[in-house]
C-alpha cells in the first residue's frame, strides 16, 4: 500500500533533529591509538608503488630489495629487538587509486610510517593527508623539490637528490662538452618534468616548445604521440636529447627512435629513467636481443648520487649485492639500480630507526629529554622519528656520494651527483675516467666539486647510529 | 517533477541516514572511508539507474560527468574561494549543463552509437586536463579535500577522525540523493522514463515528448555523477587518473550486480564494487596469492560476478530478491 501525505516544513525539521539527536547517542567516537605501528616486537613500514601497469617496470623491484634487507637486519635480531615488518601497496601509478592505498596502509596495515613511496605524482594525492596526521614519510623516491619544504610538509624526507639539483649538474656538464651541439629534451608533462626542466634551465639550457622540447602525458609512454614527438626533434636537427622521464618511457622512446632511425649523436637520461636493466627487458619483451639493446645503451649519459650497481670494487655494491643475493625473495631479483636503491633505503631506514632507539643521540632542543627517554626505554615515537632525521641526517649512513642534508630548513636529501656514460658492458663509467663528484642545490647556488668523504660500510653491513 | 513528498520515502531516507551515521561511528578509520567511497559510488551508479534501467539509455560515460563535477568543484574552491559545500552545488549545476549538451546528443542515438559516443566522452574529458593544463593542472591535477571538520561540528559530536568527517560530510548529500531518488521512481517523471525504456513509439502515443524526456533524463543523471564527482574529488585530489574510463565501468558494473532497475540495486551494487576489493585481498593473504596475481583478483572476479549475472540474473541482486519475495508472497 502506498501512503501519500504532503509533509509540513515543521515535521519535516522535527524529524530530521529526532534523527541526528538519535544517531548521536548511538555509540561514543573511540580515541585514536598513539603511534601506531610499533610493538614490543614488530616495527611496521608501509610503501606505495607501481606494482603493476605501464610505470612499474624496475621499480617494482625496489619494494623486494627492501623487504630483503629489512630481512637480512632482522636475522641480525632487528632494531632494539624489534623486527622489521614492510607492508607494500600498488597504486599503478594512479594518483586515484594512491589514495585508497594510502588510507588502506594507515587504517589497515596501521603503519608507523612511510617508507621509499615511489611516484611524483602520486605522492601529491596523499602527502598533505599523511603530513597532517603527522605519520613519517621518510626516503621518498622522488626528486620533486616542493616536497621537501619542511614548513609545508614536516614529516617528508628524500631518498633521492632533486631534480632541480640533478639536471642543474647534467646541465652544466652537457653545455660545457658541448656547446655547438643543438640540445632538446623529451620530458613527462608533471612535476617530475617540470622540475627537471628548471633544473636545467639554471643550468642556462633553454628549449623551445615544438622545436627543441616535447612531452608527453606520463603513464602513456608507448602512445603513438611519441614517434610524432621524436619526428619532431630529428626534424629539428636535435643533436643531443635529454630524457627526463621514468625508465619505462626511456625505453620505449630509445626503441621508438630506433625504429624511426632517429639517431642522436647522445642520448642523456636523468638518472630515476636511466636503469639499464629495467630498459634491456622492455627491449628484450619486444624480441631484442640483449647485445643489441646494449649497443643501444652504450654511450648514453646520465647520473648518479650513488655508486653504479656495476662497480664491483665499491663496498657498499659488494655489501648490499650479497644481502641480495641471500635474502631477496621477489620475482626479479637482478642486481641494478632498482635494487640498489631499495637497498640503500633499507639501510637508511634501519641507521634512522636505530639512531631513534639509541639513549646516547642528541634530538633537537625541544625533544632532546623525551626523545633520549624514550629511547632509554626503547620506546619508539614518531615525533622522535622525525626528529632524529631531521637533526641528524648527515649522520645516517648511505652508500651516497654525498652526505644526507636533512636539517629544519630543508629535507632535501642528497646535493652531488656524479656523471656517466654507459659501457658496451652497460655499466655507468664516469664521463672523465674518475668519478668527479659535483654539488649544488635546487635554488640558484653554484655547481662545484664535492669533497666530502663516504664513511666505510661496517663489516657486517649494518649503519651503526 | 513530483508534486507531493512521500512520507515512505522520507522515513526510508531517514532510516539510510541513521544507519550510515550509526556505522560511521562504530567503525574503524578504513572502514569508515570506505563507507564514504560507498555512498560517493551510490550516487555515481544513481545515475546510471536513471540512464539505464530507467530510461533505457546505455552510458559508458558517467566518469566523465563525475570528472566534470569534480572539476568544477576544485575550481570553484581554488579559484573563486568557494567553501567545498558550495562548490558542490556549483558543480551540480555545471553537471546539468554538461549533462543538457551531452543529452541533446544523446537523444538522436541509441543502443550501441550512443554506448560508444558516451564512452569516447570518457575517454576525451580526462584529458581534456592535460590540454589546457594551466587551468586544470595537468596530470598531476587540482589538491582539493574535505580538509578537517569544522569547529561547530567538534563541538557538537566530539572529535572525529579524517575518515569520519569525510563520511559525514558525504553523508547528508547521499540522503538527498537518496530522497530525490526515491521520488522521481514514483513520480510522473519515472513512469514516462519508463514509458519511453519499454516502448518509445507507444510512450510517444500516450503524449510523452520522447527526445525531450531522454535529454531530460541524461540532464538529471549528469547532476548525479557530478555530485558524486565533486566528492570523489574532496578525497584529496581531481586528476585525470581520478577519473579514468574504469571509473565508467566500475559504476556500470556495480548497477548490474546489484541491479540496474532499482535504487536498493544501486547502493549493493556500491557496497559490492567497494568491499570485493577488501575481501579478495584478504583471501589472497590467507592463501598467500603473489601481489602480481592478486591485485588482478577483484577485476577478474567482478568480471566473472558480471557474466553470471547477466546469464543467470539479468535483475542483478536487488532484482532476484524481488523476484524472491513476490513468490513467497
Amino acid at each position: 500500500m502506498n501512503i501519500r501525505a504532503s509533509l509540513s516544513r515543521k515535521k519535516l525539521i522535527g524529524l530530521t533533529a529526532v534523527l541526528i539527536a538519535g544517531s548521536m547517542t548511538l555509540a561514543e567516537i573511540p580515541a585514536n591509538a598513539a603511534d601506531p605501528g610499533v610493538s614490543a616486537t614488530e616495527i611496521v613500514l608501509g610503501m606505495q608503488l607501481p606494482e603493476t601497469g605501464a610505470a612499474s617496470p624496475g621499480y617494482n623491484k625496489v619494494d623486494d630489495a627492501m623487504r630483503a634487507y629489512f630481512d637480512y637486519v632482522n636475522s641480525k635480531g632487528g632494531i632494539g629487538g624489534k623486527k622489521i615488518r614492510l607492508e607494500v601497496k600498488d597504486d599503478t601509478y594512479k594518483a586515484g587509486l594512491t589514495i585508497s592505498t594510502a588510507s588502506s596502509l594507515i587504517n589497515k596495515e596501521k603503519v608507523f610510517a612511510f617508507i621509499g613511496s615511489i611516484g611524483t605524482q602520486t605522492h601529491i594525492s596523499v602527502i598533505k593527508d599523511i603530513n597532517r596526521r603527522k605519520i613519517p614519510d621518510v626516503f621518498v623516491n622522488s626528486g620533486f623539490s616542493d616536497f621537501y619544504n619542511p614548513a609545508t610538509y614536516p614529516t617528508t624526507f628524500a631518498a633521492l637528490g632533486t631534480y632541480v639539483t640533478e639536471a642543474k649538474i647534467m646541465g652544466k656538464y652537457l653545455k660545457e662538452k658541448y656547446p655547438d651541439k643543438k640540445i632538446g629534451i623529451l620530458y613527462q608533462s608533471d612535476d617530475f618534468g617540470r622540475n627537471a626542466l628548471e633544473g636545467f634551465a639554471k643550468a642556462g639550457l633553454t628549449f623551445e616548445a615544438k622545436k627543441t622540447s616535447a612531452d608527453f602525458i606520463a603513464g602513456t609512454q608507448g602512445s603513438v604521440g611519441l614517434a610524432s614527438q621524436l619526428t619532431q626533434l630529428k626534424a629539428n636537427g636535435v643533436e643531443i636529447v635529454i630524457i627526463a622521464a621514468v625508465s619505462s618511457a626511456t625505453a620505449v622512446t630509445l626503441l621508438t627512435a630506433s625504429a624511426l632511425g632517429y639517431k642522436p649523436d647522445k642520448w642523456a637520461v636523468i638518472s630515476v629513467g636511466s636503469d639499464a636493466t629495467t630498459f634491456q627487458t622492455i627491449a628484450g619483451s619486444k624480441g631484442i636481443p640483449a647485445s643489441m639493446s646494449a649497443a643501444m645503451l652504450t654511450g648514453l649519459i646520465s647520473a648518479s648520487h650513488a655508486p653504479a650497481p656495476g662497480d664491483s670494487a665499491d663496498e657498499y655494491v659488494t655489501a648490499f649485492k650479497k644481502i641480495n643475493d641471500d635474502f631477496n625473495k621477489g620475482a626479479d631479483k637482478r642486481w641494478d639500480n632498482n635494487v640498489m636503491q631499495g637497498m640503500n633505503i633499507g639501510y637508511m631506514a634501519t641507521g634512522a630507526l636505530k639512531g631513534t632507539l639509541n639513549p646516547n643521540s642528541t634530538f633537537s632542543a625541544k625533544n632532546n629529554k623525551t626523545c633520549q627517554a624514550n629511547a632509554k626505554k626503547a620506546t619508539l615515537t614518531r615525533v622522535c622519528f622525525i626528529d632524529y632525521i631531521e637533526t641528524n641526517g648527515s649522520k645516517i649512513e648511505s652508500a651516497a656520494f654525498t652526505a644526507l642534508q636533512y636539517s629544519a630548513t630543508t629535507h632535501e636529501a642528497f646535493s652531488g651527483f656524479w656523471i656517466g656514460a654507459y659501457d658496451a658492458a652497460t655499466v655507468l663509467q664516469p664521463v672523465s675516467g674518475t668519478r668527479v663528484v659535483y654539488t649544488t642545490d635546487s635554488g640558484n647556488g653554484p655547481v662545484t666539486v664535492s669533497n666530502y668523504k663516504r664513511p666505510a660500510i661496517a663489516a657486517d653491513a649494518l649503519p651503526k647510529n | 517533477m513530483f508534486k507531493r513528498i512521500q512520507t515512505g520515502n522520507l522515513i526510508k531516507t531517514f532510516i539510510f541516514f541513521a544507519v550510515i551515521f550509526y556505522l560511521g561511528k562504530v567503525s574503524d578509520p578504513y572502514n569508515q572511508g570506505q563507507l564514504s567511497v560507498v555512498l560517493m559510488y551510490f550516487i555515481g551508479i544513481l545515475s546510471i539507474t536513471f540512464l539505464t534501467g530507467l530510461s533505457g539509455q546505455i552510458s559508458l560515460g558517467q566518469g566523465a560527468l563525475m570528472a566534470v563535477g569534480g572539476y568544477t568543484c576544485a575550481l570553484g574552491i581554488l579559484n573563486l574561494g568557494l567553501n567545498y559545500w558550495q562548490s558542490i552545488i556549483f558543480s551540480v549545476l555545471a553537471s546539468l549543463v554538461a549533462g543538457w549538451i551531452l543529452g541533446i546528443t544523446a537523444a538522436r542515438l541509441s543502443g550501441p552509437y550512443l554506448a560508444g559516443t558516451t564512452l569516447v566522452i570518457a575517454l576525451a574529458i580526462p584529458s581534456l586536463a592535460n590540454r589546457f593544463e594551466s587551468v586544470f593542472g595537468g596530470d598531476v591535477g587540482l589538491n582539493v579535500e574535505f580538509g578537517a571538520p569544522p569547529q561547530w561540528f567538534v563541538n557538537l559530536i566530539g572529535e572525529i577522525g579524517f575518515e569520519q568527517w569525510q563520511l559525514f560530510a558525504t553523508l547528508p548529500f547521499a540522503s538527498i540523493a537518496l530522497f530525490f531518488a526515491l521520488n522521481l521512481f514514483k513520480s510522473r517523471t519515472g513512469r514516462s522514463w519508463r514509458a519511453v525504456r519499454d516502448h518509445e513509439i507507444a510512450a510517444s502515443l500516450a503524449g510523452i515528448n520522447v527526445q525531450r524526456m531522454k535529454i531530460f533524463t541524461f540532464v538529471v543523471a549528469s547532476g548525479f555523477a557530478g555530485l558524486a564527482g565533486a566528492m570523489y574529488g574532496l578525497r584529496g585530489i581531481v586528476g585525470p587518473s581520478v577519473y579514468p574510463i574504469s571509473l565508467s565501468l566500475t559504476l556500470l558494473t556495480g548497477a548490474v550486480l546489484g541491479g540496474l532497475r532499482s535504487i536498493g540495486g544501486a547502493f549493493i551494487g556500491a557496497v559490492l564494487v567497494v568491499f570485493l576489493p577488501d575481501l579478495i585481498e584478504s583471501l589472497s593473504g590467507t592463501w598467500e596469492i603473489a601481489l602480481q596475481i592478486g591485485n588482478y583478483l577483484p577485476a577478474m572476479v567482478s568480471s566473472i560476478l558480471l557474466i553470471l549475472t547477466v546469464v543467470l540474473n539479468p535483475a542483478g541482486i536487488a532484482g532476484g530478491l524481488h523476484h524472491h519475495k513476490s513468490r513467497h508472497k
